[in-house]
This record gives structure tokens, C-alpha cells and sequence, in this order.
């Protein structure tokens, strides 16, 4: 199993959610960050803002699943055809072991 | 060693630190989150459980209408509801006594939305008092 970290723009998030919903990944955790990426903030006139808003989804998926989910996020979190900077970012890691709660059991 | 990602209900956070020390946790990270998890298709579960919102629910002044929307709109699984993610650092030995320990704390009556653990593998850990990394950062 795979934890999806996704960072988009909090903008995106519902339509990110909504999809992904609709394809069968329903489970999901989300917190609002801050942070910056590689153009160190945004420059605007002599202030530097390098605490920008963002969203952080995180979602534990099966192996296969991987390359549907990231390309669902990357069409739809990107703004313009090209992509514009701040867009977001996503990480994957690898997760041993999935323990549902209510259940007691090892699994999704 | 290994990271211990587990998302609880809000109401079980005193439970599960108090469990998580009695387990003997050398330290934890929580930070409130919105969450939600996999639909529920079993439509005895779901009726029972929007009988009984609906009762909690209504009162005096509240429009009959609304409330069974705002009902709906919990139960077929496009809302979020607030959560608490713990993260906790652990040996590889101690991983099992820790779900152990965070499942009996948050287990309910009510069969979904207790949470879930995710055990992640970790390459290092670096403590900043003294420098030490791996195994002895932990501890």
C-alpha cells in the first residue's frame, strides 16, 4: 500500500475530493498548511509572502492504484493548460500495514 | 524503526494519550484534521443510523426538510468530519503493543468511523539536543 501526500491549492481541494470519490477512493484525510516551494514565496512589490495557504490530502491506496490517483490529482489540481507555479506538489510513500479500527483487523 | 500514522475521533484523544503513555510512547505528534473513510454500502447499518441523526436532530425549530438533508448529506460519505491524527515514532518491536494499545482505546459500539493506523516505514531520525540519529533518537 502507498500514503498519497498531495499539496494543492485549497481552491482545487473539493473538485480534487470529488473525483477521486466518484472513481472509488473515498477515504480520505485533509489538513490546511502553509508553506513555500522552490520560487521561495511569492514577490509582490517589496513583500515577500512565503507562507502560502495550501491544502494537504493524504490518502493510503493499493499499489495499483497508484498511477489512476496521481494522474486524477495532476489533471485536475493544475491550473492553465501549462500549469502555473504553486499548483502543489505530491509525495508517495511506502506504508507497511493498515489497521482499521472498528474492524480490529490488517487492511483498508 | 517505524512512524505510527493513526486518525481517531475527536472525543477519543484524552483516551488515547492516556493510552498511549501507558504503553509507554516516548512522544507523539496530534494535530486536528477533517477526514473521511470508506462508503458504507450495508443499507440496514445506513437506515438505523439515519433514524437515529434524524431523532437527535430535530427540535422545535428546525425544519424537517433540512435537517433530513443535512442528514443525507452525512451519510453517503461526501462530507468530512473532524478528526485527530496522531504520529508517533517507534521501534520496530514495540509497533504491535502500540496499535494494540491505540485499537482497545478507541474501539466503539458503532462499527464505522472509529479510524484507522497507518505504519510507515522511517529512513532516519535525528534528535536536535544532542545529534544523535537512528534507533537512539527515538528513546
Amino acid at each position: 500500500m502507498l500514503l498519497i501526500r498531495a499539496i494543492v491549492r485549497p481552491e482545487k481541494k473539493d473538485d480534487v475530493l470529488a473525483e477521486l470519490s466518484g472513481a472509488g477512493f473515498n477515504a480520505a484525510t485533509m489538513v490546511d498548511v502553509v508553506g513555500r516551494g522552490k520560487q521561495k514565496g511569492i514577490k509582490i512589490g517589496g513583500m515577500v509572502y512565503d507562507e502560502i495557504p495550501k491544502t494537504l490530502i493524504l490518502m493510503v491506496i493499493p499499489d495499483e492504484a497508484k498511477d489512476k490517483v496521481i494522474k486524477m490529482i495532476l489533471s485536475i489540481a493544475k491550473t492553465g493548460t501549462d500549469g502555473t507555479f504553486g499548483d502543489g506538489k505530491i509525495f508517495v510513500s511506502p506504508v507497511d500495514e493498515v489497521y482499521t479500527i472498528s474492524k480490529g483487523a490488517l487492511g483498508l | 524503526m517505524k512512524e505510527i500514522m493513526a486518525v481517531v475521533r475527536m472525543k477519543k484523544t484524552g483516551a488515547t494519550k492516556k493510552a498511549l503513555v501507558a504503553a509507554g510512547v516516548a512522544g507523539f505528534t496530534a494535530v486536528k484534521v477533517l477526514g473521511r473513510g470508506n462508503l458504507v454500502t450495508d443499507p440496514t447499518v445506513l437506515e438505523e443510523c439515519k433514524k437515529k441523526l434524524l431523532s437527535m436532530g430535530m427540535d422545535e425549530f428546525s425544519d424537517e426538510r433540512d435537517t433530513e438533508k443535512m442528514v443525507t448529506s452525512f451519510l453517503d460519505g461526501s462530507r468530512f468530519f473532524p478528526r485527530r491524527l496522531f504520529t508517533i515514532l517507534a521501534h520496530d518491536d514495540d509497533v504491535p503493543r502500540i496499535i494494540e494499545a491505540i485499537t482497545n482505546a478507541n474501539k466503539t459500539e458503532y462499527g464505522i468511523g472509529d479510524g484507522t493506523i497507518f505504519v510507515l516505514p522511517v529512513a532516519d531520525a535525528v534528535r536536535v539536543r544532542t545529534g544523535e540519529a537512528g534507533e537512539a533518537a527515538i528513546w
